[in-house]
């Protein structure tokens, strides 16, 4: 959040290390809970409530991958497999079990895990393209798998359908409903990596993206810690396929392939890689892109195109918008959104004497 | 970057909520609004440039007529690209500014959206493709598939076999050829069923999605198996590849039957154009080709405007789909606008209007499509047309197969998924 | 029923056949993708969107612009090698020595644009290629084989000798090789490393342009083509990625095991196992050789 950093001594280490360094970011802190726990809820229209649950299932997904990707830069392009094996997981457990959401989300992610460990060993001993290639075959397996085993997919037509979750008896069926749910889970989310970063586990990761060989010299077990990011990244994957599911009502595999697999990947590279902040932000760039493009070219572009014109331009601009931010921020701001909003923030942090 | 860029980015920000405000202020008077979703980017971008436009046209026909009752019908369109979460995003927005229903596209979207429909007693259409069981409307009230469902077809597949193969299908070999993915999988059941009954042999050669290559699956059925009849259930470029191998492998394209998503121009021409295909029988939903008076009053409109009528229309099987899926929605409206006595009408009521269509043909476009509370497929119709020369010719009347076995599967099935999810 | 006295070697025969022409066909897309890896070291994730695009471009030649289909090969040719070489200039090299994940995810973007881009130029429809070329099959002894396939594998084989030879013998791809082998050394040598970089991503170009006139008169060209950069991934891997001996050993491969576990596997399992199968084979042979069959292996340096 912004503030001044001016005026404040720390004295300690564990002073540095704190998970909020300032005393007023725990009130930034306190005002964003608000905001998000009590303003949105009231004011956002249910359409607004829609596009902000879908960033909140993002949020968890991003920052998941960001863990194997972007901390301990092993790449995967296959978070949609993962997000298939936590949302069929789920939905067998709640439809043939009858078990409630505070089983079939750590099941699902469990699943997911397992499988992300069953992925990663063979993956162990490569990396760079093939790593992402091996990850790129595992969707496809997942999605082959989910396809013909009728046994997990439910039956030919390979879907679903899942009861909304109930939580203390009541049924969450509303998009503001819904929002409070997949807000827990996001804020869970985002805590549990922030502390996982900065623990030793998370040290590893780092070290290990940074250099490999070093860190296997120092004493790091690079064939553990690599499996753990996978564990880790994979069960965050499936709990947000559990997560759309019960969005969705439904569990499908077709919800899940390659596309999104990089749409993941663009979030947390335009967001900025290795960072949480940064995977939240891109998380809500990328989900929010194409409903903004649209609202802006059918808004202000009928003065200048025919409504067929905008009807064929709003969607490939979008890819091109897409697509071509993934290279502009690659290339001009490798940081991604998270380094413009540090600019603004430590523009303030020195306030007033920031020169 | 420096914090130059803050004053930018927060103007940018404060244009995006304008523009929502602005958006949510536009409501106009006495207009109607349909969501509508399409796909011109994604993996079946092949038929949404060509369907989405037939039903603009035919909304714009109807309004350039005077609306509905003095009512403007608006679709407002935005592209799913196939993906689910942009299909939620634009069914609550259409919700939030007050449509009465919305046009789905896509398998996985019906699947998405169809519980989002029933808690907001929103109809939502679905035609030739999504969920075979909804067309059991006592269990899914407001999903309306309004066009053969894939169990429909696959039933109307065999028996245009069995007629083509002299009335009986006893000890005949017959070859499905299908898109491995779910809604590939799903004619199936009614198939096997029927080769019981029927006593035909079946085999069937899976297509692995993306299709870029069928040749060997073309292969093993026009060199190996070598069946009395093929049923083509494929999507994107894999039906061009199946016109193409089977011809190449020297296999008659009379006996192949295509369902509806293999049925369009766009493969013919993908197969190397008309001289290919001769002979390739296409399952239809909506008519083909061009002879019909509201294809006529579009070019008459696109006339009286002084422009050219779209390229799209050239792609009748799709084009006119659009036109229907655009014209069934008019219908339901005016049924709708009946029990509003005129007023706006709401969901429910469109949703009512929907299952008070009756024996409506659209000058032939279509079948006579009666929609009814217990049957949202609207009796699931469909006409083979052949390829012949240089265009689509009927090869039957509109006909239906097999009804009884496969309604009872709707309703069996319908009761079953739905049991579950409550 | 049919008596099956000359089946199945015959339809095995085909299959293998057939699995041989495709199979040389990828071949001709992964050399696209090899040539820019053994030179820059850089990956391309576009390279179906590639194929697309110079599909697009030569319909776009042959039918908008009414020009014979030879001549819109050729300016196919031309305008792909323009815009590997730009593309090179505005993208890739920005990022040089950026981890590998840059490039990858720079190439997807890249195939993002090139796929909307070419929606919005050339519209949503297939559109056509028509090459010269029969349309009946010919019947050589048992097999039965599709001129235009034929075709397409002996263009396909024919670039690829030409390039194993250009890359071994000639003075520019004896240069290019020591670019791939140190770019310090090279350098060193008096070697414009960045010219040959340029070198490198407009013969994929040029390869590009081939597979999207061939590919495109089979398929068809609309955005559906640029999955046939997909079949990519095994044909490399299992190759080698640095090999061009490795990418036509590895699109035979590929080829050939589609074909015959759609003939035979397929109704084992009763689902199309064609694309999940190179898949699994080049995991297993991750496992065993990381390198591929003719890749080099790397000695990593702290």
């Amino acid at each position: 959040m912004f503030h001044s950093e001016t005026r404040i001594f720390k004295t300690s280490y564990a002073a540095d290390m704190a998970l909020f360094p300032l005393p007023i970011a725990r009130w930034a802190m306190a005002g964003l809970a608000f905001v998000f726990v009590v303003v949105v809820p009231l004011v956002a229209s249910p359409y607004l409530m829609t596009l902000l649950n879908l960033v909140l299932i993002a949020v968890v997904g991003a920052i998941g991958l960001d863990i194997l990707v972007g901390y301990t830069g092993l790449i995967s392009i296959g978070a949609g497999g993962f997000m298939s094996v936590g949302a069929y997981t789920a939905a067998n457990l709640v439809v043939r079990l009858g078990l409630p959401f505070w089983v079939a989300i750590p099941a699902g992610g469990l699943m997911a895990a397992l499988v992300g460990i069953v992925v990663g060993i063979p993956s162990l001993r490569i990396k760079g393209i093939y790593l992402a290639v091996a990850t790129l075959a595992s969707q496809f397996i997942i999605e082959w798998l989910i396809n013909h085993v009728t046994w997990i997919s439910g039956g030919i037509e390979a879907s679903i359908q899942v009861p909304p979750p109930v939580v203390f008896g009541y049924k969450l069926v509303t998009p503001q409903q819904l929002y409070f749910f997949l807000l827990f889970f996001a804020v869970v989310a985002i805590v549990a990596t922030l502390n996982l970063v900065r623990s030793r586990i998370g040290r590893a990761f780092i070290a290990i993206r940074d250099q490999d060989i070093a860190a296997e010299i120092i004493g790091i077990n690079i064939f553990r810690y690599k499996l753990y990011a996978f564990a880790i990244s994979s069960f965050y994957a499936g709990v947000t396929g559990v997560l759309y599911t019960y969005y969705l009502g439904i569990a499908n595999y077709e919800q899940f392939g390659i596309d999104v697999s990089i749409n993941y990947l663009a979030m947390i590279i335009i967001g900025g890689l290795g960072s949480v902040q940064g995977a939240v932000f891109g998380a809500a760039f990328i989900t929010l892109l194409p409903e903004a493009t649209r609202l802006f070219l059918t808004d202000f572009g009928g003065a200048v195109f025919s409504q067929d014109t905008i009807r064929q331009l709003v969607p490939n601009l979008t890819l091109i918008l897409f697509g071509g931010l993934i290279i502009f921020f690659l290339i001009v701001e490798p940081e991604g959104l998270n380094r413009l909003w540090r600019n603004i923030r430590n523009y303030f942090r020195l306030w007033p004497f920031s020169y | 970057m420096t914090p130059k860029f803050a004053r930018p980015l927060a103007l940018s920000l404060g244009a995006a909520i304008a523009i929502t405000a602005a958006w949510a202020a536009q409501a106009a008077d006495k207009t109607i609004l349909i969501g509508m979703q399409c796909d011109r980017t994604g993996a079946t971008q092949v038929v949404g440039t060509k369907l989405c436009p037939g039903t603009h046209d035919l909304i714009d026909l109807i309004n350039s007529q005077g609306g509905v009752d003095g009512w403007k019908i608006d679709a407002e369109e935005v592209d799913n690209a196939y993906q689910v979460p942009p299909a939620i995003e634009e069914y609550a927005h259409a919700k939030q500014e007050g449509a009465v229903g919305i046009m789905i596209y896509g398998t996985p979207q019906t699947g998405a959206l169809n519980q989002r429909l029933e808690q907001d007693k929103m109809p939502g259409t679905s035609p030739g493709f999504g969920i075979a069981a909804s067309a059991a409307g006592k269990y899914f009230p407001y999903l309306f598939p309004i066009a053969a469902n894939y169990w429909s077809q696959g039933a109307a597949a065999v028996k245009f076999a069995k007629d083509q193969l002299g009335g009986s299908l006893q000890g005949k070999k017959i070859a499905y050829i299908f898109y491995d993915n779910p809604a590939g999988h799903e004619p199936l059941p009614v198939i096997q069923a029927l080769a019981k009954t029927e006593g035909f042999e079946l085999q069937t050669f899976a297509v692995p999605p993306p299709g870029v290559d069928v040749s060997s699956q073309t292969l093993a059925i026009a060199q190996q198996y070598r069946p009395d009849f093929v049923i083509d259930h494929t999507f994107g470029k894999a039906p061009a590849l199946v016109i193409k191998g089977l011809k190449e492998n020297g296999y008659s394209l009379n006996k192949v039957v295509a369902l509806v998503w293999a049925s369009g121009e766009a493969d013919i021409m993908g197969a190397g154009g008309w001289g290919v295909a001769q002979g390739y029988n296409t399952m239809q939903f909506a008519g083909a080709g061009e002879n019909y008076p509201v294809i006529k009053a579009i070019q008459a409109m696109y006339q009286k405007k002084g422009q050219s009528p779209p390229a799209a229309m050239q792609a009748t099987v799709y084009y006119n789909r659009g036109v229907e899926q655009g014209a069934v929605w008019v219908e339901a409206i005016r049924n709708a606008l009946k029990l509003s006595h005129g007023q706006k009408p709401t969901p429910s009521q469109v949703k009512a209007g929907f299952e008070m269509i009756r024996d409506y043909t659209l000058g032939g476009l279509m079948p006579p499509l009666t929609i009814t509370a217990a049957d949202h497929e609207g009796g699931g119709w469909v006409r083979i047309f052949r390829v012949t020369g240089e265009h689509l010719d009927p090869a039957t009347p509109w006909f239906r197969a097999y009804r009884n076995m496969v309604v009872d599967k709707e309703d069996k099935t319908a009761e079953q998924v739905t049991a579950k999810s409550n | 029923m049919l008596p099956m006295p000359d089946l199945p070697w015959r339809f095995i025969a085909i299959l293998l056949a057939n699995g041989v022409l495709v199979g040389a066909m990828y071949a001709l897309v992964a050399l696209g993708f090899v040539l820019i890896y053994k030179a820059t070291d850089a990956i391309n994730f576009a390279q179906g969107e590639f194929v697309m695009f110079a599909g697009f471009l030569a319909a776009a030649a042959i039918h908008l612009a009414g020009l014979p289909w030879w001549v819109s090969a050729l300016l196919t040719i031309a305008a792909m090698i323009a815009f590997a070489f730009g593309l090179e200039r505005v993208v890739l090299r920005p990022l040089l020595g950026r981890p590998i994940i840059a490039v990858i995810m720079a190439t997807i973007g890249l195939a993002a644009v090139l796929r909307g881009a070419a929606t919005l130029a050339f519209g949503g429809g297939t559109q056509t290629i028509p090459l010269p070329i029969s349309d009946s099959p010919l019947l050589l002894g048992p097999l039965i084989l599709p001129p235009i396939k034929l075709v397409g594998a002996v263009v396909s084989l024919g670039f690829l000798a030409a390039f194993g030879w250009f890359f071994l013998k000639s003075r520019i791809g004896v240069a290019m090789r020591a670019v791939a082998d140190s770019q310090q050394v090279a350098m060193a040598m008096g070697i414009n490393v960045r010219r040959y970089f340029a070198l490198a991503w407009a013969l994929a170009g040029i390869v590009s342009a081939l597979g999207g006139v061939l590919w495109g008169s089979m398929l068809g060209v609309d955005n559906q083509l640029a999955l046939v950069g997909l079949k990519v991934f095994p044909v490399m891997i299992l190759g080698g990625l640095d090999s061009i001996v490795g990418a036509v050993v590895g699109g035979l491969i590929v080829g050939v095991v589609e074909s015959l576990s759609a003939g035979f596997l397929d109704p084992l399992v009763g689902g199309g196992t064609k694309d999940i199968v190179p898949f699994l084979l080049m995991i297993a042979v991750l496992m065993v050789r990381p390198e591929g069959i003719f890749g080099r292996r790397r000695i990593e340096r702290v």
